[in-house]
């Protein structure tokens, strides 16, 4: 039996939907290949893994709130924050900076003259993730990020849109947002991101060239 | 709180208590951070008491709950696009995707368990969502083809098809990184 024939089979003998023979004669394969028992091992590294991929657990009391919360809200007709909120705290100061390719860039600010506006190089229809660091003194609920697009610069998955929303809550500390740009024309131009909280807003430049 | 209040909160209570944490994991699989999972499950609690004289009547309500969970996320996703905002320590960058490890019993194990999840995390980042959460819900929280079937619409071949694709570019990408 060829490794390309485990490979094939991988993921079915891996959930163990195969049927007894097959199962038994890639059993008897695997013990004699060393590719493919290595092949197996990795994949139960992965799935062990994928197993283990954690989910933070919410506060002991959160799920009783939220029962209670769910037959208030709803009885009061009062909508979620998830789809509208109202904003509470106050925006640190010295929120935001950008870290392009791993490598933290100065905190640019509105008033920056082009040449102090960190910038990134894309290559054009070539994704690249461009990483958003905000620090923040506190906790944040219910921030509203909107990142401006130039023009033939595209978020992966969100192709054609311009401008878009995400409403989020930041911890204290440092929060990272990657984004996955693609350069869909070699325009360039100036990508805004504002962090909208309580009353209060920020924005941040960056210059995206395309080569 | 009248008393016809008060019994649909025990009803509602009962009825859900049971798959509660099923349902919060679903939420966090779906959104990738934890505050987005809580007022996405929150938002869907509010829905489903609503529902509730529908919610009595059927015969599996986790599963019920879970495709109402789905359907809203999938109907809010545009407007509040889907994120992956990331608290990190002072001094980890670039970013470790994950807000704890289980198991604490080892420091060195947990070092490299550690770095195998961000990369993995790095990883489920560049599927598209459709994989993401297919290879999620199945090898994470080990949901039955024919559940993801139930919550989706989707037909059971599609799923599958997405979770091969989806482990074969993991597998890719994963190696490319020196993981396996």
């Amino acid at each position: 039996m060829s490794d390309t024939h485990l490979n094939k089979q991988l993921d079915d003998y891996m959930d163990g939907t195969l049927d007894d023979a097959e199962t038994l004669a890639l059993d008897a394969h695997v013990d004699s290949c060393n590719t493919c028992r290595q092949t197996v091992e990795s994949e139960q590294h992965l799935r062990g893994l994928l197993k283990d991929f954690p989910v933070p657990a919410p506060d002991t009391a959160y799920f009783d709130q939220a029962l209670a919360k769910a037959s208030h809200v709803s009885t009061n007709g009062q909508r979620n924050r998830w789809v509208m909120t109202g904003f509470g705290g106050a925006i640190a100061a010295g929120l935001v900076a950008w870290v392009i390719g791993g490598v933290l860039l100065q905190t640019p600010d509105p008033t920056d003259t082009a040449a102090d506006i960190p910038g990134v190089t894309m290559v054009l229809e070539e994704p690249r993730t461009v990483n958003l660091v905000f620090s923040s003194a506190t906790a944040l609920d219910g921030a509203v990020l909107t990142v401006n697009l130039p023009a033939g610069i595209e978020i992966e998955g969100f192709e054609g849109l311009q401008e878009i929303t995400w409403m989020t809550s930041l911890q204290a500390g440092k929060n990272i947002l990657p984004l996955r740009l693609i350069a869909t024309t070699s325009q360039g131009g100036e990508l805004l991101a504002r962090l909208d909280h309580d009353d209060r807003d920020r924005t941040f430049r960056i210059r995206v060239s395309v080569s | 709180m009248d008393n016809s209040d008060q019994n649909r909160s025990v009803t509602f209570e009962r009825l859900l208590k049971p798959h509660l944490e099923r349902l919060y994991r679903f939420a966090y699989r779906l959104t990738g951070s934890k505050a987005e999972a809580e007022d996405l499950f929150q938002d869907v609690l509010a829905k489903l008491f609503d529902k509730l004289d529908d919610l009595v009547k059927v015969e599996e309500p986790g599963s019920w709950a879970s495709r109402v969970l789905y359907n809203h996320f999938i109907d809010n996703q545009r407007r509040f696009a889907r994120q992956r905002l990331i608290s990190v320590d002072e001094g980890q960058l670039p970013p470790g995707g994950v807000d704890s490890i289980p198991g604490a019993d080892s420091p060195e194990h947990n070092a490299e368990r550690l770095d195998d999840i961000v990369r993995l995390d790095k990883a489920l980042a560049e599927l598209s969502d459709e994989h993401r959460i297919v290879v999620l819900l199945h090898d994470s929280e080990g949901y039955k083809l024919k559940e993801i079937q139930e919550i989706t619409g989707d037909p059971v071949g599609t799923i599958k098809s997405r979770l091969h694709r989806a482990r074969a570019r993991l597998r890719e990408l994963l190696s490319a990184g020196g993981t396996f």
